[in-house]
């Protein structure tokens, strides 16, 4: 409380105030153009349809797509990271490991910054939006008024609890830290409803559904209440959790290649750790997710289904793969660099099955990233007799690529449990038992995966879809779901043989988790493309047309550039807001350099620039 | 130089700075953003080596009914607005089953020419036996709108030509008239007591 | 000595992989596209640096005779001319790519033809009115040879007449491939709309596929569709 509202004052204030100068000179940036675009106005009479802005340069079109692609990002970002801050809360007071609430409150700090950016880019994008787009915002307002209303309020109760949560962080600690801790609860309630809400927008436009007479309610209600809305619900906020996750884990690996403070490497390392493995765990049941949100577009519509998987935008999804592949080695390449060099001596024990894990994932990522209709020059399509490869054609096919993804994530999830166990010397009775039983499972759940992805040739469509994928991705959670606790089990009991050692990890482990960040924010900007062109020339599908010079959809490379382009602002713009929220604590360490030494047997503490208040 | 030709150039060239800056420079944040400039780079790179397609909008089709020649044509005009502007597919199917409201395959020759009037433009007014909905609540419940109201707003012509084709796809005869469709502006004659 | 080998496993792998893909598998099958052969080698490239780096010792092993090269210290002999040699050809092969790209050429661009695109909307939903009876089916097999045999092959297999004179050539029924994971309404459009209704990425431009709807009646078109399933052996597909 006290030494607390003393660092606001002092060096807090100034940072926020330069932070804040600094986005509304970008807001006048942006309104200036806006401004050169609203001098031009439609012939009166008429009700204007669309404006656009700096045509042949940028482009209305454009600027809606970078300012809502930042909008999301930074949406999904405060979003998720109130997630697994209150995870790390609850984790914090159930194992009484002081670094995990210091962690959760480090990101919490973040999150405060990265909310008001948040909130002001969803302004930017609602003026925009309304200046450019008048016909369908009109329209959709018509829809979704009370929801807008809804969505207001939900933002009201979300500012609040956010502020408690986190100017109430130390004064609750101890006994309060129940209430604390429900706060929490709620912030992530709203969250998600103001996540939801949104959603019900977009996937409105995406698949909407007819709207008949009745009260403002329930036409709102019913158009919210559109077949891919719940799937893009729990697809978003699992993503959300991945991106927290890895955005994290990169935030942990810059400041760990940056500090030269063998007691903060050894924070920053843990806090890597951290990242990447919430990041990877929620990456496990996202292609999941992906896979219902497919299925309901499919059934709401399959011309936008065949459009997504093996039309205009089939070449994206293979992009989508190599970016997922990417992930994936990332992910588990990290996972075995925290072996071989936490654990000392762990070379010769791990080399082998780390070999065969990154052949089997190779050998997927190949099989996944072999498109169905391939590029090929004239004479390479004449001697293949078209563009399909009569062998490789096989590997095109929905069947092979659910069974890929499907081993991949038991792989990934082995290389986890692998790293779990490292170190550590069972010593229950029952665990050579339980080991074969885990063994036996994971041998089983493959080939059940492998034979239903091979038969799934040979079965007509609706049943592979139905049945084989459902079982597919069935069997795998299975394995999930059986083999996490049962390890708990036994390593609770175990006796650790060799101490992790923090803080010495290679440069390369660290790019490893930026790396990560910068590919699930490029999936993020490459399937919002993909969202918004399965809905080609519409902009409701099928309800209102886009009849806007900007109704066609960008051939891929180009819509690469500005996914690219947006990535990178995204990093640089979640950049500035960490350094903004840390300059506050710099000052702090100075002063409390003794503290430093100290504390340096608990390393983790000493990293974390603020919290020095919150331990008392 | 092409478009393509040009993001190539930005694209490798952000690949040479951030190969340099990581050869040259020691500062590790400016390191991290090459790092990551090159990634991007790379990634733009391998989309921009597809060959690109950009998806155009379909030419605007506007319907006139001056220029219609035959029921087939009127029936194929029906056909398009069944599955564009009248968002009958946004829940009908034809056929295929499993749609979220009545399935309509042979509703042409099931129901007469003035019962599918009705029951566009007075969708409640009496609801087949059949279609009675009966069991769990449906996961996306819908009432049937008045296709001649707001917000469809089909006109008199178009609902026609939604008829025609129902009839057409069903394998009837079209029993829409050419001369009903020609009859222009909203006080037609086809009117549903006289149909 | 376990350094060299290392980073010459690594070469040797690749190198392997090229000619598995490039030379072998042409013996078995149809040659595979280059844009493939470069994505396998990529793979091979990551899982060979991933493995390399996976310790310090053996990051070593992977770069450290890769560097030495480079740098050029104590290297002599054939080893120093082959390291002027590589930093001549480096840059001489990225201006040779580069050149091959800009430079305007006879052969038409690589392309990526989607044989299946998504249909327009007004086909998706429809199903075939003609009832399935063998006296449907038979007048389907008639039309069939008459209309659709000479390029499609009187055996439904892409094999008549005329098809060698198309490139791509024409559909094979029998190949499980393609219609059979159709639906009776997207064969519909194709017939209908014929290759000039096909959306760009189609590659309207490429199909020879007439445009029947100037010439046979709708029934005519559902009744040629059945045969071809009866003919082929096939059954239309579900929705994929």
């Amino acid at each position: 409380m006290e030494p607390y509202e003393r660092h606001w004052r002092s060096g807090g204030r100034q940072a926020r105030l330069w932070a804040y100068a600094a986005l509304v000179l970008l807001l006048f940036t942006v309104a200036a153009p806006l401004g050169l675009a609203w001098a031009q106005e439609a012939p009166a009479g008429s009700a204007t349809e669309y404006r656009d802005i700096l045509p042949g340069i940028l482009g209305s079109r454009n600027l809606i797509w970078i300012i809502a692609q930042q909008h999301l990002l930074l949406a999904g970002f405060v979003l998720g990271v109130p997630i697994f801050a209150w995870v790390c809360e609850i984790v914090g007071v159930r194992t009484r490991d002081p670094r995990y609430d210091t962690l959760a409150k480090e990101f919490t700090k973040l999150l405060t910054s990265a909310y008001a950016t948040t909130a002001l880019f969803g302004g930017i994008l609602l003026f925009l939006l309304l200046g450019l787009y008048p016909k369908l915002m009109v329209y959709l307002t018509d829809v979704f008024f009370p929801s807008f209303i809804v969505y207001s309020v939900l933002f009201l109760l979300e500012t609040a609890t956010l502020y408690l949560y986190w100017y109430g962080w130390d004064s609750m600690q101890g006994a309060k830290k129940g209430l604390h801790l429900f706060l929490g609860f709620l912030l992530n309630v709203f969250a998600f409803f103001i996540m939801i809400v949104p959603n019900s927008w977009a996937t409105f436009q995406a698949s909407p559904v007819v709207i008949t007479e009745g009260s403002m309610w329930a036409k709102a209600w019913a158009a919210t209440w559109n077949p891919t809305w719940w799937p893009v619900n729990v697809h978003r906020l699992i993503a959300n959790v991945v991106l927290g996750g890895f955005i994290c884990g990169a935030y942990a690996g810059l400041k760990y290649l940056m500090t030269q403070n063998q007691a903060e490497r050894v924070h920053y390392d843990w806090m890597g750790y951290v990242g990447n493995f919430i990041g990877v765990f929620g990456m496990l049941p996202l292609p999941f997710a992906g896979y219902w949100l497919m299925r309901e577009i499919y059934q709401y519509n399959q011309q936008m289904g065949i459009t997504l998987m093996g039309g205009f935008l089939s070449w994206l999804f293979i992009l989508q793969a190599i970016l997922i592949g990417i992930l994936f080695l990332g992910a588990n390449y990290y996972f075995w660099l925290g072996i071989m060099y936490r654990i000392p001596g762990s070379e010769a024990k791990y080399r082998k099955p780390i070999m065969t894990m990154l052949v089997i994932l190779l050998v997927c990522l190949g099989v996944w990233m072999t498109p169905h209709s391939l590029v090929a020059s004239l004479e390479e399509a004449r001697k293949m007799g078209g563009t399909h490869h009569p062998l490789l054609g096989v590997f095109g096919v929905m069947s092979a690529k659910m069974t890929v993804v499907n081993v991949m994530i038991l792989v990934t999830f082995m290389s986890f449990v692998m790293y779990w166990r490292a170190g550590k010397q069972e010593t229950a009775t029952w665990a050579k038992a339980a080991k074969i039983g885990q063994g036996v499972i994971l041998g089983v759940a493959t080939i059940v995966v492998v034979v239903l992805g091979v038969w799934g040739y040979f079965v007509p469509a609706i049943t592979r879809i139905n049945y084989f994928s459902t079982t597919q991705v069935l069997v795998v959670l299975f394995v999930l779901l059986t083999i996490t606790p049962l390890t708990a089990l036994v390593l609770k009991s175990a006796k650790t043989t060799t101490e992790m050692v923090w803080g010495i990890m290679p440069p390369r482990a660290a790019y490893a988790l930026v790396l990560n960040a910068v590919m699930v924010i490029l999936l993020m900007t490459l399937m919002g493309y993909a969202r918004s062109s399965s809905r080609v020339h519409w902009h409701v599908y099928g309800v209102m047309q886009d009849t806007s010079p900007y109704a066609y959809s960008p051939a891929l490379g180009y819509a690469a550039a500005f996914m690219s382009l947006n990535t990178f602002l995204f990093c640089l713009m979640v950049a500035f807001i960490f350094w903004v929220a840390s300059l506050g604590g710099e000052k702090k360490e100075g002063t409390s350099g003794k503290a430093h030494v100290k504390e340096a047997v608990k390393p983790a503490v000493a990293g974390a620039p603020v919290p020095a208040a919150g331990r008392r | 130089m092409t478009e393509v030709q040009l993001l190539q150039t930005i694209g490798l060239s952000v690949l040479g700075l951030g190969g340099a800056i990581l050869l040259f420079v020691k500062a590790r944040f400016v390191r991290v953003v090459a790092f990551v400039s090159i990634v991007l780079g790379g990634f733009t790179l391998v989309a921009l080596s597809i060959p690109q397609m950009a998806s155009l909008p379909p030419a605007v089709e506007k319907f006139d009914v001056t220029s219609i020649q035959d029921k087939k044509e009127l029936a194929s005009i029906g056909q398009k607005i069944f599955f564009g502007k009248a968002q009958c597919a946004l829940c009908h199917t034809i056929g295929t089953g499993e749609g979220r409201c009545p399935d309509l395959k042979g509703v042409g020759a099931k129901l007469t020419r003035g019962f599918l009037y009705e029951s566009l433009t007075q969708p409640q007014a009496y609801i087949y036996k059949d279609y009675e909905h009966v069991g769990q609540p449906k996961f996306f419940p819908a009432k049937m709108p008045y296709i001649n109201k707001k917000p469809i707003a089909l006109s008199n012509n178009e609902i026609l030509a939604v008829i025609a084709f129902l009839q057409n796809m069903s394998g009837e005869e079209v029993t829409i008239e050419l001369s009903e469709i020609e009859a222009p502006g909203p006080a037609s004659t086809a009117r549903k007591g006289e149909l | 000595m376990r350094g060299s080998s290392l980073a010459m496993k690594g070469a040797v792998l690749l190198v392997a992989v090229f000619v598995v893909f490039k030379f072998v598998a042409p013996l078995v099958t149809a040659p595979l596209p280059m844009s493939l052969i470069w994505l396998y080698l990529f793979l091979t490239t990551v899982g060979i640096v991933v493995y390399g780096t996976l310790s310090s010792e053996s990051t070593e092993a992977l770069l450290g005779p890769i560097f030495r090269f480079l740098g050029g210290d104590g290297l002599n002999g054939v080893a120093k001319f082959a390291r002027l040699a590589v930093l001549v050809l480096v840059p001489l092969l990225v201006g040779g790519q580069t050149y091959s790209e800009l430079v305007p050429s006879s052969q038409p661009p690589a392309e990526n033809r989607t044989i299946h695109p998504a249909p327009p909307g007004e086909f998706v939903g429809l199903t075939n009115p003609v009832p399935n009876t063998p006296e449907n089916v038979m007048m389907g097999k008639g039309l069939f040879a008459a209309f659709c045999s000479p390029c499609h092959g009187p055996k439904f297999n892409g094999n008549g007449p005329a098809s060698d004179g198309f490139n791509p050539p024409p559909a094979n029924f029998v190949d499980p491939g393609t219609i059979a994971q159709l639906q009776e309404s997207y064969l519909f459009w194709r017939i209908k709309k014929g290759g000039v209704g096909l959306n760009v990425e189609g590659h309207p431009w490429k199909s020879a596929m007439p445009r029947w709807e100037v010439e046979l009646p709708d029934d005519w078109i559902w009744k040629i569709i059945m045969a071809e399933y009866a003919g082929s052996g096939q059954k239309p597909g579900t929705w994929e």
